[in-house]
């Protein structure tokens, strides 16, 4: 796969990931559904989205594992601390 | 996809959370491998000292985050009752638009390393709309709040609204400042110095930053619109 495909891949994924996270909101806005569920569905594919940025944009994966273990850390531990405190 | 971008999440953490295991995963192959062994020649892009300064840039946004979820949760009614006065679909075009300029920034370092000076600055320039885009819009929702009588003392919501969102679109702008000099630095051939050791390092540094926004971003939308 050529450089500007991946990134058009990755582009693309995460619009994908963008509507669907809206589109959970709107529903789930509207209809009587567990908080818990909810919010975790919509910190998870913030994650999702984070992993995206850090490893194809910021080109991190292969750069050193210190760097990119603490960018990755922190797309999960943000909104994991965030789905506990809304739980 | 989501199921293999689960599964590299859930790699990733296996890997962390259990630095004694040494052993590369069984099912790992081909370019995969790399992720998970000892390799000192892996390259940092941009300088470090731009990382330094995303890592306390993360922190303080950090800080925000949690504050504002911490404060939404001692006044649910306040926050569901401010949020409704926030124009969602706004909030949306501005995450595409930032998507799409990290998307255009992206593919500019790319052109860089090949050495298609013009078609790096083109895309620069596309990354800049992009921007502004986000820029004009985030004004426009400044103003359609201001004239409803709402500001940063209404209440709890929008003082944090406020300040949240108006320390980002700093950010945003000093980063269009970067990009700008950027594309002027390419104009001019300032990255192509045979005698630097990495001479897109200020190239790369720049992009990161931009990302590191994005990234910024793509938290604080949900936070504040979505949920």
């Amino acid at each position: 796969m050529k450089a500007w495909q991946r990134f058009a891949l990755s582009w693309g994924w995460l619009i994908i990931l963008t509507f669907t996270s809206v589109a959970i909101g709107q529903y789930f806005q509207s209809a009587s559904f567990n908080t818990l569920g909810f919010i975790s569905i919509v910190m998870l594919i913030v994650a999702m989205k984070g992993q995206q940025i850090i490893d194809v944009f910021m080109e991190l994966k292969h750069a050193p594992r210190l760097w990119r273990n603490i960018m990755l850390a922190y797309v999960i531990v943000i909104p994991v601390i965030i789905t506990i405190i809304y739980v | 996809m989501i199921y293999k971008q689960l599964i590299q999440l859930w790699k990733w953490l296996k890997f962390i959370l259990m630095p004694n295991n040494t052993a590369m995963p069984s099912d790992v192959s081909g370019a995969e491998v790399d992720m998970y062994k000892i390799d000192d020649n892996r390259k940092l892009p941009g300088d470090l000292a731009m990382w330094f300064f995303i890592l306390a840039e993360l922190t303080v946004f950090a800080v925000f985050f949690i504050g504002f979820a911490v404060a939404e949760n001692l006044n649910l009614t306040m926050f569901a009752e401010g949020k409704a006065q926030l124009h969602k679909v706004a909030g949306l075009v501005n995450t595409i638009a930032l998507i799409t300029s990290s998307y255009f920034v992206a593919i500019s370092l790319h052109s860089m390393r090949e050495n298609k000076d013009k078609q790096t600055i083109s895309r620069l320039a596309l990354a800049l709309m992009f921007a502004s885009v986000y820029v004009v819009l985030k004004l426009w929702e400044y103003q359609a709040l201001f004239s409803q009588g709402i500001d940063i003392e209404t209440n709890t919501f929008f003082t944090l609204y406020f300040l949240i969102t108006a320390f980002h679109f700093m950010h945003i702008l000093l980063g269009m400042v970067i990009l700008l000099y950027m594309a002027i630095n390419v104009y001019k051939g300032k990255y192509r110095d045979p005698e630097t050791e990495n001479e897109f390092s200020g190239f790369e540094s720049g992009a990161c930053y931009w990302h590191m926004v994005d990234l910024l971003w793509i938290i604080l939308f949900p936070l504040i619109y979505v949920i």
